[in-house]
C-alpha cells in the first residue's frame, strides 16, 4: 500500500513530462508497463526532448540502472530457496524503492516470496495507474510540481533509511555514505555519486567488521 | 519520431531487466563468500543514506542554503513520523505534506 500510494503521484509526472516529450498515451503508458524504472524513464523522456538518438539515451539510461546490480547482488542470498519462475516477477519489479522495503523485511525476518512479489507488483500496479492518469489528463494537471510530487520520493527513501539504521554500524555507514556522496556529486553525473558513495562505504565498514 | 520512442522503450525494457535478473539468477544459486556478504549487508542503508543526502541537500542538482531548503525541513518530520509509527505511507504522505508547507513558508 504505502509504495503504490508513492508511486501514483510520481507515475502521473512521468505521464505529464512523457508528454510534453512527445510520446503518445500508448507509447507512455507501455513505457510504464514494460521498462517500469522510475529515474530511468525520466531521464529518457528529458533526453528525447531534447532531441538526442536512440543509442545515447539507451546508454545513459542503462548506465543509471547499473545499480540495480547492486540490488540484486544484495537481495540474491535470501532469494536461495525461490523457484526461478518467482524470481522473475522479483527481478522485474526490483526499483529502488521496492528494493528498499524488501530488503528491509528479508533482513528482519519478516519477508516471503509472495510478500516481496506483493510489494513489487502494487508497486509497479501503482506506477502504470500513475502514468496512464498522467499522460491521459496532462493538460488537467498541468506542472506536476505544484502539487509536491517530487518530495515523494525523497520521503520514501527517508523513511527507508529510518528503517535501515538498525545498529550503530550502520548508523556510521549512513553518515559514510551521505557525506561520500554530497562529495562525489560535485564531479559525478547522475546516479554514480549514490552508487559510489554506497559501494565505499560498504568497503569502510565490512573491512574495519570484527 | 514515433518509431524511435517505441525503440527506446522496447531497448530500456530488455537492458532494465536483464540488469535486474542477471545478478539474482547467478547469485541466488551460490554460495556467496562470507567477507562479500558482509559487504552487502551494508548495502541497503548505504545506498538509502546516499539517495537521501543528495537528493535532500542536492535537490535537482542545485546545492541551496540549508535554511532556505524545504526538501531539508520536511527530510526531518518524514524520519521522525517513519520512527514513531513504521508506516511507510504515513511518513510519505507527511513528507509531501510537509514539503508543500516549508515550500510555501520559505517561498
Amino acid at each position: 500500500m504505502p509504495v503504490f500510494m508513492g508511486y501514483v503521484p510520481i507515475g502521473a509526472a512521468f505521464g505529464v513530462i512523457a508528454t510534453t516529450a512527445g510520446f503518445s498515451f500508448l507509447q507512455a503508458f507501455a513505457c510504464s508497463v514494460f521498462v517500469f524504472a522510475g529515474a530511468g524513464q525520466f531521464v529518457a523522456a528529458a533526453l528525447l526532448k531534447g532531441g538526442a538518438g536512440i543509442a545515447t539515451v539507451l546508454i545513459a539510461t542503462g548506465v543509471m540502472n547499473l545499480r540495480h546490480i547492486l540490488f540484486g547482488a544484495t537481495i540474491a542470498p535470501y532469494l536461495r530457496n525461490t523457484p526461478r519462475r518467482l524470481q522473475l516477477p522479483l527481478a522485474f519489479t526490483l526499483t529502488d524503492e521496492v528494493f528498499g522495503v524488501n530488503i528491509t523485511d528479508a533482513q528482519s525476518g519478516t519477508a516471503d516470496d509472495y510478500s516481496m512479489i506483493g510489494a513489487g507488483v502494487t508497486a509497479w500496479t501503482g506506477w502504470v495507474l500513475g502514468s496512464a492518469i498522467g499522460a491521459g489528463a496532462a493538460a488537467l494537471i498541468g506542472d506536476p510540481t505544484k502539487w509536491g510530487v517530487e518530495f515523494a520520493m525523497p520521503a520514501m527513501f527517508t523513511a527507508l533509511l529510518v528503517a535501515q539504521v538498525t545498529s550503530r554500524r550502520r548508523a556510521v555507514a549512513a553518515a559514510v555514505a551521505g557525506a561520500t556522496s554530497l562529495g562525489l556529486s560535485l564531479i559525478l553525473p547522475g546516479a554514480w555519486p549514490a552508487i559510489g558513495a554506497a559501494m565505499l562505504a560498504a568497503t569502510v565498514m565490512a573491512v574495519t567488521d570484527r | 519520431m514515433s518509431w524511435q520512442i517505441w525503440a527506446v522503450v522496447a531497448g530500456m525494457a530488455v537492458t532494465n531487466f536483464a540488469l535486474r535478473l542477471a545478478p539474482i539468477a547467478v547469485l541466488s544459486r551460490m554460495r556467496v563468500p562470507r567477507p562479500i556478504e558482509r559487504w552487502l549487508s551494508y548495502v541497503p542503508v548505504s545506498v538509502m543514506a546516499a539517495f537521501v543526502a543528495t537528493e535532500v541537500l542536492r535537490p535537482g542538482g542545485a546545492w541551496p542554503a540549508p535554511w532556505s531548503n524545504p526538501y531539508l525541513f520536511a527530510a526531518l518530520p518524514t524520519a521522525f513520523i517513519y520512527h514513531r509509527t513504521r508506516s511507510l505511507f504515513g511518513a510519505t504522505v507527511a513528507g509531501v505534506l510537509a514539503f508543500l508547507a516549508f515550500r510555501y513558508l520559505l517561498g
